[in-house]
């Protein structure tokens, strides 16, 4: 039997009156890759905040690796995060931004890049680790973030909107990248994107909508459910809203 | 506590790497005491009588007198620049590193400040030094005993300009904060002219002064680097400590990190 590694129960969440996240509620079994699909301003960063600890939960419950997201030194301490807006120091070389992670991580300098090795090479990193952020185009600057946030080997990895930006190839590098890791069994991925060619049929699946969770399975078995003909147009039958407009 | 360890290590590391790759800041930040010490106060010596007034046992030149005053000005616009570096922060997204890391954030945002608070010292004793070979008297012990003071001093300004930086949600703002903080702070305090004269003028502006926790700071340093202490000055520098600390934990309590996008 699978573990849960990530399980929200009844997540609701309000901006001053406005009511962004109405009782969401779905969990992450470890080693599996589960897409959050939505629109620009369905709450999926909203989503994204209150696992992090960005924002505090409202109501509703946050379990991360069988901890309350409010004893966040053990929930939060096991997970990477990607975030939609780059996060890295233009400034500093790759190493010393992923030393400086590292040290928020609790590691020290030598324990950091000892922990990366392999993605480092896996993500050809290793050649560019002196080399200034600022000098590294789009894509490889993506891959540290994601290097990066797998730094202390963590149990579930949070990306928002990781790929946004990005040319095609390197979109799909990255995600590649990531299933075989998933596959492997290494780690469990919460992938939150608008972006529909990035799911696969036998991704577990959420689709939210205005802050509401309407329909959670496999991207398959939901396709399957609602008797439709590919991701897109089911979302546009369950949301009756068009994707592309 | 090895992971606390490490994660101020790595803090106070990264604040120092920014510091030796933005030379420009510290000679700025060095440029405008200097111009002070050399310009305006050659300009105000003749103007400005002093008396004997504790911690100095003789009649001092105008010179000396503000030595303190400028040291305070360094931590002052230091601690309002690594403000501005954190509103930078927020706004590339690089602030929410530190804040979703597992370890307190208090502990995290107080690293913060102390690291700021190294790299203002070393910016606060090159200038003593600059003002020693300028003819200013100076004991090494006095500065050597001043450094504590000016690296708790400075964690003050800054846990300020952290709180300040909470509040403002767009670079823009920062100008504004020039011109309501950073010169009131400086002009309402004993940094340029001593409490007794300010008093003689304007019984409401000295009033101000005496809430003006940059007046403490001034006199605290000023008090040490002549080997004297005034305990009165001490408690209410550390009164201000616990406020401004405060003022900066509540700050960037989580609910406050993000506002609606």
């Amino acid at each position: 039997m699978k573990i849960t590694i990530l399980e929200l129960e009844n997540v609701s969440h309000s901006y001053d009156k406005e009511m962004v996240l109405k009782k969401v509620s779905f969990s992450i079994e470890e080693a599996s890759f589960f897409v959050l699909l939505g629109l620009n301003g369905a709450g999926k960063s909203t989503i994204f905040s209150l696992l992090t600890r960005l924002l505090n939960l409202q109501s509703g419950s946050i379990k991360i690796n069988g901890y309350m997201i409010q004893n966040y030194s053990k929930a939060l301490k096991d997970i990477g995060i990607v975030f939609q807006e780059p996060t890295l120091d233009l400034d500093l070389t790759v190493r010393q931004n992923l030393y400086y992670y590292g040290a928020l991580k609790g590691l020290s300098f030598k324990e950091t890049i000892a922990s990366i090795k392999d993605e480092l090479t896996n993500l050809d990193l290793d050649e560019k680790l002196d080399t200034k952020v600022q000098k590294l185009n789009g894509g490889h600057r993506r891959r540290v973030e994601i290097v990066r946030s797998l730094i202390n080997k963590p149990k579930l990895l949070l990306l928002d909107e990781a790929t946004v930006g990005l040319d095609l190839k390197s979109r799909f590098d990255i995600l590649d990248y990531l299933r075989r890791k998933v596959q492997k069994g290494e780690i469990s991925v919460l992938w939150i994107t608008h972006l529909f060619d990035e799911v696969q049929e036998s991704d577990s699946l959420a689709i939210i909508h205005k802050g509401e969770i309407l329909a959670t399975g496999t991207a398959e078995s939901i396709i399957a459910e609602y008797k439709q003909a590919d991701l897109t147009q089911t979302f546009r039958y369950v949301t009756r809203e068009n994707p592309d407009a | 506590m090895r992971n606390y360890f490490y994660c101020a290590k790595g803090i106070i590391y990264k604040e120092l790497l920014r510091f030796l790759k933005e030379k420009s800041r510290f000679f700025s930040a060095l440029v405008r005491p200097l111009l002070w010490l050399f310009i305006f106060s050659a300009g105000f010596t003749s103007a400005l009588g002093l008396a004997i007034i504790p911690p100095y046992e003789s009649y001092i030149t105008y010179e000396t007198y503000i030595v303190p005053g400028l040291v305070g000005m360094i931590l002052l616009f230091n601690g309002m620049q690594s403000s501005l570096t954190m509103i930078i922060d927020k706004e590339m997204g690089s602030m929410k590193i530190l804040l979703t890391s597992y370890i307190n954030r208090n502990f995290l945002l107080f690293c913060k400040m102390f690291a700021t608070a190294i790299v203002s010292t070393i910016q606060a004793i090159t200038f003593l030094i600059v003002a020693y070979f300028y003819g200013i008297e100076l004991s090494i012990t006095g500065v050597l005993l001043t450094i504590p003071i000016i690296l708790f001093t400075s964690i003050i300004l800054n846990a300020f300009a952290l709180f300040i930086s909470s509040v403002i949600k767009q670079l823009e703002n920062f100008a504004a904060i020039m011109n309501f903080v950073i010169f009131p702070m400086f002009f309402l305090s004993s940094a340029l002219y001593p409490l007794w004269k300010i008093k003689d003028s304007s019984l409401f502006l000295y009033t101000v002064c005496s809430f003006n926790p940059f007046t403490y700071i001034v006199e605290s340093i000023r008090f040490t680097l002549y080997l004297k202490y005034d305990l009165s000055t001490f408690y209410i520098i550390f009164f201000y400590f616990i406020v401004a600390l405060s003022l900066a934990f509540m700050g960037y309590k989580s609910k406050k990190v993000l506002k609606k996008s």
